[in-house]
Order: structure tokens, then sequence, then C-alpha cells
């Protein structure tokens, strides 16, 4: 192979961005866990009667009136569509996908096996609160494959457009960077930071992690799997992909960093046994005739005293007064509901732009991803579909659910049609896996940007993608404080992590500690 | 305040009602599955939101209504690719059947109409001036004209009025062929001769 990186260029590279000694410094954050590795202990003051309007059944709403309802408030849930749970979704035999204009009903085989998790789909191990409500509620959970190095990197750039498996990328990719980083490590500008016993620990598991010869060089490496033998007969490796072939796949990054744990993804995470809503349901069930469902919030006045949140159902309209509200309707649909908050509170409200996430699957009449030793884990295409997805459970069963694509920023997907759609993540996919078409039975598209009663994915505060202003940040502390004492606005709108369940549950958990010291408070 | 529902809507109502299985004892409804979905956008009895700059439909004519509702299920308007909010309406209406449009139409007629809030300043007085061009189709009022195809103006959310004369002017409206009223509009807009002389006569059509 060439060189396609200069030693030169590649320390110009490490000195924009500070040389290690920065990173050396970092060392004191060792040993420590993400935050959230523990899950808040809530403890509410008891049956003190008081009612509470909570406005929607997202995962924070949830949250909000299984603890209330625990320490005796009385609760009511207004939910605008006929199912609870907001952007925890899981698609199945009978389920409807009511997004506007493309109405869809999921005419899959009835089993408990195949179904799509539309929204939310993976729990990383460091979302303690999640968690510890599975556990609580006795939600059966099982390990969910994120990264297989069996799976395929697709870009038409690459390799003549065929795939090559993560693993021929990655080990490759590794080798390089090792290679590169030795040879960087003889040069005084870098090693100057570190002692000599540090350059041979580093130098040794570089050439570890890279699979670098005895000359620090990387020749191929047989953990990209063997050329052919292996088992009776020695294997042999094979032939080594150029780095500048390599570097023709746009979508390496997201290859490369599916194994990081740190803010939620992870080689093991975890979903549900049956779909993401058995959390949700496991609510739900409990809560059963505290939830209204198509009883859309028309109106909500806070009052001196307490909040007056009107709605409609079958047609009618009714008012419900309670003592406090919790609301987790989406921001962008809260600011087409008449209201009295505070001028910056709306505009705080107004401000949060709405994610534009796209999904789609279908029921695979075979599980051919097996017949390519693949059990789960995640094909990458440079292309909008941009994910494949392959079912970790039941494995060999008869059927699976193949998820055909997941692009967070939604691409153009949202106003496409449902025929276009499913074209779309046919031709695609099937560059991947050549039998794809033919496998692809009944798929479901969902487009959250045009979903009935949510109208978008994960809020977005930021506008600059460098962080948050302090004017974002003002916004944000004002939307965390209740108007009045009276209405808190929940969900992952009101948090700065948000797409994750584990925020809009901590949500919850603030707004909960907030209405509790109130409470406690109050003269008796 | 609230209309109770005409016996034919209850009737298309249920036909369309699909029950949503999640699993065995979960609790949920059946889904609706009629095409009343206008108000998740437009906001409550269609005030208009601004958050997903959906404009006010309560107060709209039922024959402009039903108009655009056309024009975007043919794809008339809502296709340009620089018509964002267009572009985000059309999908909706793509699937709508006659019969849903003129439901839908007389469900928007029952809403009050409530004029829009300002949010936009201008020069007013050269907004008035600038109007007389607009008052021919669409009245001295901006009450509209039906004979002529010109809708009310006055009463509508202004950075609704505003987005639309930037995108007649710039032709991302009313450059389909077929769109014989907005094609009008896109000559007439181009009296306004730059950015702010738009904003100056959505300016006084907030003062009608």
């Amino acid at each position: 192979m060439t060189n396609p990186v200069s030693r030169r260029e590649f320390l110009n590279l490490l000195g924009a961005y500070g040389g290690t000694s920065a990173v050396l410094q970092a060392g004191a954050a060792l040993g420590f866990m993400p935050s959230s590795s523990q899950a808040a202990e809530i403890t509410l003051q008891a049956n003190n009667g008081k009612k509470v309007a909570i406005l929607g059944t997202g995962i924070s709403a949830l949250t909000t009136a299984w603890e209330l309802t625990k320490a005796g408030y009385g609760c009511t849930l207004l939910e605008a569509s006929h199912r609870p749970g907001g952007r925890m979704f899981t698609v199945r035999s009978g389920t409807v996908i009511d997004e506007i204009g493309n109405y869809q009903r999921c005419e899959w085989d009835n089993d408990p096996h195949l179904y799509f998790n539309a929204g939310a789909a993976r729990i990383p191990s460091i979302h303690s609160n999640v968690l510890k409500y599975c556990k609580e509620l006795e939600v059966e959970l099982q390990v969910f494959v994120n990264e297989s190095k069996t799976a395929w990197v697709q870009d038409d750039a690459m390799n003549g457009g065929k795939p090559v498996r993560n693993t021929d990328y990655s080990s490759s990719m590794q080798g390089f960077i090792s290679e590169m980083l030795s040879k960087a490590l003889g040069d005084s500008q870098l090693d100057s930071s570190l002692t000599e016993s540090e350059s041979e620990i580093l130098l040794s598991m570089l050439r570890r992690f890279g699979d670098l010869n005895e000359d620090m060089l990387y020749k191929g490496s047989t953990r990209a799997g063997y050329g052919s033998g292996g088992f009776l007969d020695h294997g042999t490796k094979k032939d080594v992909v150029a780095l500048r072939d390599l570097l023709k796949a746009r979508n390496g990054g997201s290859v490369m960093v599916t194994t990081q744990e740190g803010t939620g993804s992870g080689p093991l995470l975890m979903q549900p046994v049956g779909g993401m809503d058995r959390i949700i349901y496991a609510f739900a069930n409990r809560l059963r005739d505290r939830i209204k469902f198509r009883a859309p919030v028309t109106e909500v006045m806070v009052r001196g005293d307490g909040v007056e949140v009107a709605y409609e159902q079958n047609g009618v309209t009714e008012v419900l007064k309670a003592d406090y509200c919790f609301n987790c309707i989406p921001s962008h649909l809260m600011s087409g509901i008449p209201n009295n908050f505070p001028t910056d509170y709306s505009e705080a409200l107004n401000y949060i732009r709405r994610g534009r996430a796209y999904k789609a699957a279908f029921q695979a009449k075979e599980r051919f991803w097996e017949k390519e030793n693949i059990y789960g884990g995640i094909t990458w295409v440079n292309a909008p579909i941009q994910q494949i997805w392959y079912p970790p459970h039941n494995i060999h069963g008869k059927k699976g659910v193949v998820l055909a694509a997941y692009n967070f920023g939604g691409a153009n997907y949202t106003e496409m049609s449902q025929e276009d759609r499913i074209e779309d993540l046919l031709k695609h996919g099937e560059k991947v896996h050549p039998n794809y078409r033919e496998m692809a039975e009944k798929p479901m598209t969902i487009a959250w940007h045009r979903m009935n009663h949510m109208l978008g994915c994960a809020p977005r505060w930021a506008r600059d993608r460098g962080g948050w202003s302090d004017k974002e940040e003002q916004m944000y502390e004002t939307l965390r404080q209740p108007v009045n004492g009276r209405h808190y606005l929940i969900g992952d709108q009101s948090t700065q992590h948000s797409a994750w369940m584990e925020s809009a549950i901590q949500s919850a958990h603030h707004a909960l500690a907030d209405l509790d010291q109130r409470v406690r408070s109050e003269p008796a | 305040m609230k209309k109770l529902m005409a016996p034919t809507t209850l009737f298309l109502s249920v036909l369309c009602s699909a029950t949503s299985l999640a699993a065995e004892g979960d609790i949920g409804v059946a889904a609706a599955m009629d095409d009343r979905y206008c108000t998740t956008c437009h906001g409550v009895e269609g005030l208009g939101n601004i958050a997903i700059e959906a404009p006010r439909l309560a107060g709209m004519e039922a024959w402009y209504l039903k108009r655009q509702l056309e024009n975007f299920r043919a794809g008339i308007r809502g296709k340009h690719g620089e018509d964002l909010q267009g572009n985000a309406m059309r999908p909706m209406a793509a699937k709508l059947s006659d019969e849903s449009i003129t439901d839908i139409v007389d469900w928007i007629g029952d809403w009050e109409y409530v004029p829009a809030k300002t949010t936009i300043e201008g020069n007013v007085r050269q907004g008035r001036t600038a109007f007389q061009a607009c008052a021919a189709c669409h009245g001295a009022n901006a009450q509209g004209n039906e004979a002529l195809g010109a809708p009310a103006l006055a009463g509508q959310n202004d950075w609704y009025l505003l987005t639309q004369l930037r995108n007649f002017r710039a032709g991302f409206r009313g450059s389909h062929q077929e769109d014989t009223f907005g094609s009008q509009m896109v000559t007439m807009s181009k009296i306004l001769r730059d950015d702010q002389a738009v904003i100056n006569v959505v300016s006084y059509i907030n003062t009608l």
C-alpha cells in the first residue's frame, strides 16, 4: 500500500488539536461513571388528595402519573391520540400509524417477535431511571445487539459500490490509525509529554489495537476474517484494503463509533421483550381509567389557585380543574393551543424546533441476514436510508422484522409518498443484499414530522451546532420554572439531551421534586 | 363554542375508525382514520400556529379553502422546492377525496373567526399606498372578493402573508402553469419593489 497521509501532515493535525497534553490532563476524570448512572429515589409526601392534570402520555407524563398516584394524588391524563406513549411507539400486526395523509395499518403476521420500534428503540446500561422502572414494573428486558462486525458498510464510491463487511472496514481502519500514530510517537513534539514507560505502553497498546507487525506496520489482520481456511486448515489473511480505498466511504465515522457508550450508544444495549411500548403499557395499564384517549387539549389557563384545562372528547368540550398541571405536549403544538402563559415562557416554547426523524421497516419472508452470518447489529449505507438493523431476537426463527431506514435528520422522506419511500428503501437495500426486494413484505414507514398529534421527533434547542447560546440557556431555564408554581413543562423538550427516554424521565423527576417541595412548605 | 358533529361526519368517522392492537390487555381506543387532522398543525379551531408556520384557517372562505386543498392535492401548489411550508402541506392533502375536502371545508366553517395577533411592524403609511393595487381585487378593507378569486387578507397571520408574498415574488408559489390565480399574484406581487415594501404592505393589512 502507498502512504497516503504523511507523518508531517499527521503531526500537524495533532498539533491543531493541542497535542496530547490536554488529553493527559483529563485523567482525573477516569474512574467516574457517566452521569445518570444512579437512579433517583422519589419520595413524595403521601396522600394529600390534590388533583393533577397531566397533558400527554409520553414517558415523562406516565412517570409523573405513576409517582403521583403512588403518593395519593388524583391524576387525570389527557391524550390526543388513540394510544399512549408519544414517541415510544411499537408497530406490529394491527397497529395503525396515523401519519397525516399517510395512514397505514400494519398487516404483518401476528407474532410477538414481529415488531418495529418506530420511535425509541435502545436502552443503554447507564440510563438507570429507565431501567429502574423496567424493574419496578416487571418489564422483561433482553440484550440488543447494536454492532455486528459481520454486518456491512456500503457506499457507491467504495469498492465499486459493493458492500464490505464492517470488520474489513473497521479492523483495517484501526490498523492504519495505529500505524500512523506509532510513527508519530517517535517525534519529540508528541512524546515530550510522555515518559518512556508511557510511550512503551502506548506503543504496545497500538500494536495490539491495530494488529501491527513487528515493524509497527499494518499488513492486514485475521480479525477481518480469513481469506481461506481457519478451521481444518491454517487460515490465510485476506489482502489488505488500501487506506485510500477505505477513505472513499463517507459514512466511516458512523461505522467506527457505534461501540462508544458514553451518551447512549454501545455494543451492549437493551430492549424490552416484545417491543419498546411494553414500558409504556406497563405504566398505562396500571393507570387505566385515569387516561382519557382521543381527548385533545384545547386551552390551558393557569390560575392563582390551580390550572383549568379544556379538552375535547366525542365532540364535546370539557374543562378539567386541577391544583397542578404537568404538560408534555410538544412545544410546537402547544403554540397552537390557547393559553395564558407569560410572554417569555411562550417565546421559549415557540423557539424550540422539531426534529425530522424517519424510520422504515418490513417483515422479511426469511431471516436472510443469518445466511450471511449476521445476527444483529447495523449495516451502514451511505444513502438517505443510512442504516439497516437486523433483529437480535428470535434467532433462527421463521421471519423477522428488518429496520430498513433510520435517518435522524429525516432527509426528504417527510414529503415523499409511501410508494416512493418503499422504492427508495428497496433500491438502496438491494445494493447490500441482492435478494432484499424479494424478501421484503409489507414495508411500513414513519416520518415523525408528519405524525398526527406529534409533528416532530426529538426537540432541537441549539440553532448553532457549536452549542447553546446564552439566550437559549436563558429560555431553557424559563421553561424549567413552573408557571405560577402550577404548570410544569416536562418531556425531553425540557432537557438538554433530547431523544432519550432517560432525559424525559429525569425531566419528570425534576418537576416532581419542585412540586413536592412546594406542597411540603404549604401551611398545614 | 363547539358544534356537535353533523350526522354525515359521524358516519364517516365510524366508517373510518380502526382498531389499533398493541397486545392483549393493553389499554387504548380505536384510531380515527378520518381526514379531520387539520388542527394538529393549524392549532385549536384553526387559529394558526407560528411554531409550525401553519396559518389561521378559521375565517378563511370556503371557496378559497376548497381551491387551495385541490391545488395542494394536484401539486399545483406546494411542489416548488423552495416553498418549504407548501412542501409540508402538499403531502397532507395528497390523498384527500372530494368528499373529504367538502367535509373539511364544512368543519372549518364551524370555527369562530378570530383575527390573528400582530407580529410584524413596518411603515404603515407606505404600506397603505402600495395596498391600493391589492385593493382592486382583495377589496379596500382586504375583505376578499370571491368573484375575482381573491381571498380575504384581513385578520390573517401576518407572518403567513409575508411568507406568501415573498414566495409569489420569488416564483416559489404561483409558477405552476395551472395555478391561474397564483400566476396573477406572481405578477402583482412584483409591484412591491423590495422586501421592505412587502413588510410595509403586510403592516398596513394588520390595521384593517
